[in-house]
Parts: structure tokens; sequence; C-alpha cells
């Protein structure tokens, strides 16, 4: 067993977790944030897109060792983040969800997409979602949301 | 009337949205009841083996469960009445022999996944390895060993369809083209994978088992079945499930197993399905290998089509259909919306050491409509006609409806050859057949395809019976609660595995009793709280559990306006329900207030009227034999015959699915169903080898569509209500997936039209491409083979 402590969605948490525990099972099993999903535990679907110190990254992949000391954001923070209130706005409205295993990866991608600026084109959209796979919606509404959402925070990228 | 702002036809958002964008979904995976084990299964490395003996560690002990350790699980075998169909058994825990690659031997159990993986690993199987059968083409009448030793042969079934005179057709043919074709084996792949919960609820003295599957009703038919416990004793619940797609409409070894444990043990078992597991063990679909003949006049009239149909079925038959319908739905559905008039099909259905198929989106459709529309672009290009041309004179007309087809099926309304014409306006053909003229800068060169079908849907006792079902799907069922307060449950038989049923259902009622979908609560998935269904397939759901609930909530209508009668002192002719009332010549009462009298001042009740609002019923379309969606898909490509690579420029749906109650969803569902069968067209197979290994194992090797190479996709609407089904729905979810193998190969076909490469195989690989072309150069004579 190693300590670790990490800032999980603002909050200071301490635990102490086998060496081969990925940060995807550690944040779903012992922290109980289950909005995590896993999809493929190798890296491939996305659906475990989280953030790690601001980055986007494959919880799947990380082990929670590896996160010591750092800032985790899932899909179950976010509070108060204004691109991600109109993302999720513009998923509803759009119709960009169908089972939503793939949403919350999704999301998180999504917002990293507008922050880079590269949401201003179908293109660009498309290309950031190249590590997210959505087996429902065939990615039309999806894209349509995140380059709605973008307009409405101009200023975001 | 229509209520427009949330009844029938009213693209109302989504009610289960909200939890899924904060991560509140409930997935199997997601529930941790207190002193849960995982288990993980020993799997089978063979794809054919005898076992000789299973030793685990002595530290295993009562953690390590065999088939010898599990003696209350009988074997999973599927009855079909269907002439000569042969089933066979099938342990859930291999006994004496293993018949594919990741049948599962032994169930280990940890306080984590990764100890129970130890332990599995920790297992020693002795087997004694066999030829595999393959090939179902070269072995199905036989086999050094065959799959199943006691059959003789690896056949499940075999069976002929015969209409008019094939032979007199043939004599009589200006034209004829033959063709193999073969759509390869794929996975269903939802995002989720399986998953299954199970525990002893010790206060009511059952089972309580979660799974992500499509039809939970059923799954506790089997379990109580092969458990031999009374199906009382068992609740079956199937929370948030991450996509289906038709695999997860099976019922599968684990959920028995896990079932058996729980009855054991004393603390929930649970197993999560991983990706690996997932390719390898989940219901595998398609798999068809077609011998085909098309036999046609000078103008490209098609006179009669001749087919050799082998379906690879796997080593089992999943349970309730087995492995028995995928080639009958191929044979039937082959001759397409079209007006064909002789036709011969043959088809086989072959056991072999590869994991067992089951349906996936479109079952038998999608290889169907590959078949016949790329016969049809053939004949039009041996008449030297568009083969849009060539479609629409085969066509079956609208004033010919209803029209028996050759293959037997009762295609009920539409106007086939308006889709047609349709889709081609979608992708402005005149504008992309003269960019073909101009060419491609980059060498590239530009096709377009398009592919029309038919879809059966919401089919129900007719249908089942004629396929020698001994389950017969025919109908769903709802119960329909007004509360105390006027607000609203529907219990519904159904499942949905994210399409948005909770949604779409609310506006039915919210249709029939005037109230708004946001005062009523859908309930699905829970065999504790709802009445029998058999779930989501076969594009069934909306036809059929909608019909339910329009029915149910007539029957609560009829109660609510008596009572608001009684309550308004006039006829009850004289009210209607409406906007959450029931309104009379004057005054009205809300249905809140009926609510209440029903149930907390029966003193208010009309003589001869009980309380409570509460209703079931149960619904089959008033024809049981399917009614039909149709649509014409169109795909326009740019192929480098450089590399093969294809790139999908343009694509176009064009369809007809009745009254739409929702189409904001309903666009949805194609959108979705489109890019499926893209996947099907151009990235997903699963090869064996020839030891029966499968060869892809992950999502790196195992292709599945992106956003980044997906275009966006265009949809037009055709609107013919069909007279047989509530509104006049018809079934609309799994025709996104059916036509894009086919438009999007014509579409390829179209580019190298000046080479003369045609790929009739799928997925349609930069390999497959380069070597269709190579082909079409040596038969030229302009290289040497």
């Amino acid at each position: 067993m190693t300590a670790i402590r990490m800032h999980i969605n603002g909050v200071e948490v301490a635990d102490d977790v086998p060496p081969r525990l990925s940060l995807a099972d550690f944040l779903r099993g012992r922290r109980h944030l289950t909005g995590t999903h896993l999809g493929c535990e190798h890296g491939v679907c996305g659906a475990c897109t989280v953030l790690i110190d601001g980055e986007p990254a494959r919880s799947c992949l990380m082990l929670a060792v590896a996160c010591d000391g750092r800032e985790i954001e899932t899909i179950e923070g976010f509070a108060g983040d204004r691109v991600m209130e109109v993302l999720r706005r513009s998923f509803h409205q759009h119709h960009a969800l169908q089972c939503g295993y793939c949403t919350p990866g999704m999301l998180i991608t999504a917002r990293d997409v507008i922050l880079r600026g590269r949401a201003g084109s179908e293109r660009g959209i498309r290309d950031g979602l190249a590590g997210n796979i959505c087996r429902c919606t065939g990615y039309t509404n999806i894209v349509t949301a995140i380059a709605e959402a973008a307009k409405e925070v101009p200023d975001a990228g | 009337m229509p209520d427009d702002r949330f009844g029938v036809g009213a693209s109302l958002l989504r009610k289960e949205d909200d939890r899924h964008l904060y991560g509140r979904g409930q997935f199997v995976a997601d529930l941790q009841p207190p002193g849960t084990m995982e288990v993980a299964f020993l799997r089978s490395p063979h794809a054919h083996a005898r076992i000789r003996s299973i030793s685990a560690p002595p530290e295993a002990r009562g953690r390590v469960f065999t088939a010898a350790d599990l003696p209350r699980v009988k074997p999973i075998r599927v009855v079909s009445h269907s002439a000569g169909a042969k089933s066979p058994p099938w342990p859930p825990l291999a006994t004496d022999k293993v018949r594919y690659v990741g049948e599962a031997i032994a169930a280990c159990i940890a306080p984590s996944r990764g100890e129970a993986e130890d332990l599995a690993a920790a297992v020693a199987v002795d087997f004694e390895v066999l030829q595999p059968v393959i090939d179902p083409v070269r072995d199905m009448r036989g086999s050094r060993h065959p799959v199943h030793e006691h059959w003789g042969d690896n056949l499940y079934i075999e069976h002929a369809l015969e209409g008019g005179d094939i032979d007199a057709a043939a004599r009589a043919a200006e034209v004829s083209l033959t063709r193999e074709f073969r759509m390869r084996r794929q996975s269903g792949a939802p995002l989720e994978c399986r998953g299954v919960l199970a525990y002893r609820d010790h206060r009511l003295d059952e089972i309580v088992l979660y799974a992500s599957t499509q039809t939970p009703h059923t799954l506790r038919v089997a379990l109580a079945e092969i458990l031999d416990l009374e199906e009382r004793r068992i609740r079956v619940v199937a929370p948030d499930v991450g996509g289906g797609f038709g695999p997860k409409a099976r019922l599968y070894p684990e959920e028995i197993v896990l079932a058996a444990l729980a009855l054991e043990l004393d603390h929930p078992v649970r197993w999560i399905e991983d990706r690996s597991e997932h390719l390898l063990t989940a219901a595998h679909s398609r798999d068809h290998h077609y011998n085909v003949t098309a036999y046609a006049d000078r103008q490209g009239r098609i006179l009669g089509v001749d087919a050799e149909i082998v379906v690879d079925g796997g080593a089992y038959g999943l349970w309730p259909q087995g492995p028995y319908h995928e080639a009958g739905m191929v044979a039937r559905a082959l001759p397409g919306p079209y007006m064909i008039p002789n036709y011969r099909a043959r088809h086989y259905t072959v056991a072999t050491n590869k994991t067992p198929l089951g349906p996936y989106r479109g079952v038998g459709r999608p290889g169907a409509c590959f078949v016949i529309e790329r016969l049809v672009d053939e004949v039009a290009r041996a008449v030297g006609s568009e083969p849009n041309e060539v479609r629409a004179l085969n066509l079956v007309r609208p004033q010919q409806m209803p029209f028996a087809t050759i293959g037997g099926l009762r295609l009920d309304s539409g106007d086939y050859a308006a889709s047609v014409r349709l889709c081609a306006e979608l992708l402005d053909l005149p504008a992309v057949r003269q960019r073909q003229r101009r060419g491609e800068p980059d060498g590239r060169q530009v096709g377009i395809g398009f592919a029309t079908f038919a879809e059966q849907t919401a089919h129900g006792a007719a249908e089942f019976a004629a396929r020698g079902a001994a389950i017969i799907p025919g109908f769903e069922s709802c119960t329909a609660r007004v509360l105390t307060d006027g607000s609203v449950v529907l219990m519904v038989g159904i499942q949905s595995h994210g399409q948005g049923l909770e949604t779409v259902l609310s506006q039915v009622a919210a249709e029939e009793l005037g109230i708004d979908p946001a005062r009523i609560s859908v309930r699905h998935g829970d065999t504790e709280s709802t009445a029998f269904g058999f779930g989501t397939f076969a594009s069934r759901s909306m036809v059929m559990s909608g019909g339910a609930v329009a029915r149910a909530s007539r029957i609560l209508r009829d109660k609510l306006c008596r009572i608001g009668a009684h309550l308004l002192q006039c006829d009850v002719a004289a009210v209607r329900c409406a906007d959450g009332v029931v309104a009379g010549p004057q005054g009205s009462v809300s249905i809140a207030e009926i609510a209440k009298v029903a149930h907390l001042r029966m003193d208010g009740l009309p003589q001869g009227v009980d309380p409570l609002l509460d209703a079931t019923a149960t619904y089959e379309p008033a024809i049981s034999t399917g009614v039909f969606s149709y649509a014409t898909h169109g795909a326009v490509v740019a192929v480098d015959p450089e590399t093969g690579f294809i790139e999908l420029l343009d694509y176009a749906v064009a369809e007809d699915c009745g009254t739409m109650v929702n189409p904001l969803l309903v666009e949805g569902q194609i959108r979705g169903g489109v890019v499926q069968g893209i996947g099907t067209a151009l990235f997903e197979e699963i090869p064996y080898d020839e030891a029966g290994q499968p060869l892809v194992g992950t999502l790196a090797d195992y292709l599945m569509p992106g956003a980044a190479e997906m275009p966006a996709i265009k949809i037009g609407h055709l609107h013919t209500p069909t007279p047989h089904t509530e509104y006049g729905m018809k079934g609309m979810g799994e025709g996104g997936a059916v036509a894009p193998p086919a438009a999007i190969a014509n579409a390829v076909r179209d580019a190298l039209s000046s080479i003369g490469a045609e790929v009739n195989e799928t997925p349609i690989t930069p390999r497959r491409v380069l070597a269709a072309i190579r082909r079409a150069r040596v038969a030229a004579g302009a290289v040497r083979s």
C-alpha cells in the first residue's frame, strides 16, 4: 500500500492504495465518483477522461499513486465552470447524448477543445474528439452542440 | 388533436439527459453494495479442446467455482420449432469440452478484480486440443472433429425458400450476373460492456440480479428455468444501460453463474466485463457468405435472384432465439423492396469453433441489403443505365401496397421511389456527376452510391411463430397509474438502453391524458415494478410499448372523465380531458382533484366507479407480420487508388417511419445507426486464424468509427403513417445501420468504375480496395497476376 494525497474536485483526500490501482478504479471504487466511466481500460475510448492538473487525461492509464499531490477534476466537479455549464446545456438542447456512457469524457474533452480555441470549425471539433468514441449518436449532434456552445463563450478560447 | 408542445410529434428534449450530464447515471458497474466480491472468469485459450482436468491451488478453496461446484446450474438450451433445427446444450461453465476461445470454465472470486484475475491465472487446466471448425462453407457437412460430436455434420439448420420459377427466369434472362459477397464477423460493441451484480435479499427471500441487459423479464424466465427457482424468488433489474444494440438482448452464461453464486454465498458478487472479454465473448454478429446470381432483361428489370447463403453461427445457440433467425431473415429480406417475380434461396447456418453469433442492429438485413443493392447497381452497369433508374424500375409502387414480396414479407405502405429521388436531391447528384467529370487534383476518384431498403419492424406473433420461435415477443405492456396528487407513473415492460424511452413514452401518455410530460415518470427495466414485457430489440419499442402506454392511458382517461363529469354534475359525453383538467360545459376540475377523490375521498366517486386510477394494458399492432419503414441511403466517397484509402465526403438518408413521436430523437436514432453501419462498411472486423484464435482483442485493433472520419449526416423525411399501429408509427431503431455497407460499396464501385473494380466484402478496408483494383487490372490485361 502506498499513501497518497490529492485534491479531487477541490477537496483534499488521503488514502492508502495498492500500487497497481488505476486512477479510474480509485475514483470509482474508493471515492464513489462513478461518473468517470470505463469503456476499454486501454486508453482508446476516452470515456474515463478527467482533468489532471487542468489537462485532460485517461484515468484508466494513470496509476493512482502517480497522482500524488495533483489536482483531479471529474465530471462530478466543474461547479461554477462557465464553459462546462454552457456545454451541458448545449448537449441537452442538441440531443448530443443517448445512453450517456461516453458523455462525461466527451464533455471534459469538449471543454478542452473550446479552451484551446479549436471549436471554431467542424474540422477542429471533429479532430479534437478523435480520442473519444461514442457508439450511439453518430457524432453529428455532439459536433453541433460543441460548436454552438463555443459561440456562447467567445472569450473562452 | 396532437398537442404540439409536448405530445405526439413534439421534439421534446430528453428527461434522461440531466443525470448523465452530471455523471449521476447509474450503470451496473456503479453499484457497489457493501461486501461485494469481484468475479473474474477463467476462459478457454483454445478454440476446440477436451478438458482432461481442472486444478486450483489449495488456497483457492471456496473461491474458484467450476461446473462441478455448481450442480444446480443446468445447460442453456434453445428450443426451436423449425424442422430439422439442431440445438446443442451449452453448459454455462464448460464441463468436458470447450468450443470457442473465451468460453467460461471457472468463476474466480476475490475482493478486487485484479486479485480475481490473479486467482484465475493460478488455476491449471489440462486440455487435449482438437482441430477446430473454422470455415463454415468448407465444413458444414462434416469435419474431422465436428463442433458437436454426435451431430456428424456442423449444421444448425438448412432451409430453402422458393417462389415463382427461377429456372424459367434463368432461361428468359438477357443479363445474368453472379457474385460472391462477404459480410465479415464483428462486434456490437456498446460503449458500456456487459456486467452483472447479484445478491440475496433475505428479507424478501429472493435473488436480486442487476444486469446490463435489454431484456430483464425474459432474463428472469431463463434464470428461473435453468436454476430451478420460482420466478417470484428472482428480481432482475436493468439500471442505466450504456447501449445494447442487440448483443445485450440474449442470455449469457455469466448471468446464470452470478445468480448461482449469489445462492451459494453470503455476500454480493459482481462481474464487470472488460473490453477484451467483450470482443471475445459477447455475441458476435454478421458473418455471412453469399453466392448469388441475378437475372434481368435488357431494360434492367430483375427477373429472378438465386441465392446461397451461409451464416457462421459460432459454437452455441444464444437463448432465446438461437442462431436460426439470422439466415432466415437474410433469405426473406434479400429480394428487398422490389417486384422480383422469381426467387430461390438456400440457406445454411453452420456451427463453428467461434464465439456464438447473435443479433446486432439490423440482424440479417444489412447483409441482405448489401447483396441486393450491389446487384441492382451491377445490373444497371450491365444494361448501361444509371443505378437509380434501375432501382426505380424495380421498386414496388405505392398503388401496389400492400405488396407481398417474393421473400414472403408483406410491405404495408409508402412511396419507395420518392425516397430515392429525395436522397439524390440531398446529395445533389448532378453536382457530384459534374465533379466526377472534372476529376480531382489529388488523383483520388470520387463516387456516389445509393441503397434502398424496407425494414420489417415491430413484428408480432405471426412473424415469430413463422420463424419457429419458442418464445414469441408479440406484445408489450404498460401499467399507468395516476397518484393522489395527479402526477403519473408509467410502468413499462420494455427496457431502454439509451434511446430515450423515458421521454417518448411520457409524450404518448401526455397526448392521451393532456398532462405535461414533466409530471410523468417512466419506470422500466425492473421485474419488481413492471408487468411482463419482452424488452427492446427488433425496432419494436416505440410501436409496441408506445401502443401499450396509449391504451393504458386511455383507460385512465375514461375513468378520469367519468369521475370528473360526476364532480361537475354533467354528462360524461360532455367532458374532455386536456391541459391537466377535465372540462365540462360549465367549469372544469383538475386531474389532481379527481385523483384525490379516487384515492383519499372516495365519497366523491360516482355510483359504480371503483377507487384507484391504475390500469394495465398490453398492445400488439393490428398486423403482426410487421410494419415497414423504408429509406434510401446515399454516400459520396473519394477513393485513393494508390493507397486504397476511402474518405466519406457526404452521406444522406431519405426515410419514412410514418408518424414520428419525437423527430429529434428519430433523427438521433438514424444518425447513430448510420455510423454503426459505416463501421460495418469500412472498419469493424473480428478475423480468426486457422487455429480459431480471434485476432483482435482491444479497440486498438478493433476499429470503431470516430468523430474525425465521419461526415455530418443529412436527413430528409417522407411521411406515410401506417394504418396498423397507434398514431401510424413504424419502428425505426435499426434502419440507420442497414444500408451503409450497400450504399458505400456502391459508391466505391462508382468511384472505381474506370478501373472496373468492385469490392463485395465488408469491411471495405484499404487492403481490400487495393486487391480489388489489382484483380480488375489483371482481368483487363493491364498487369500480370
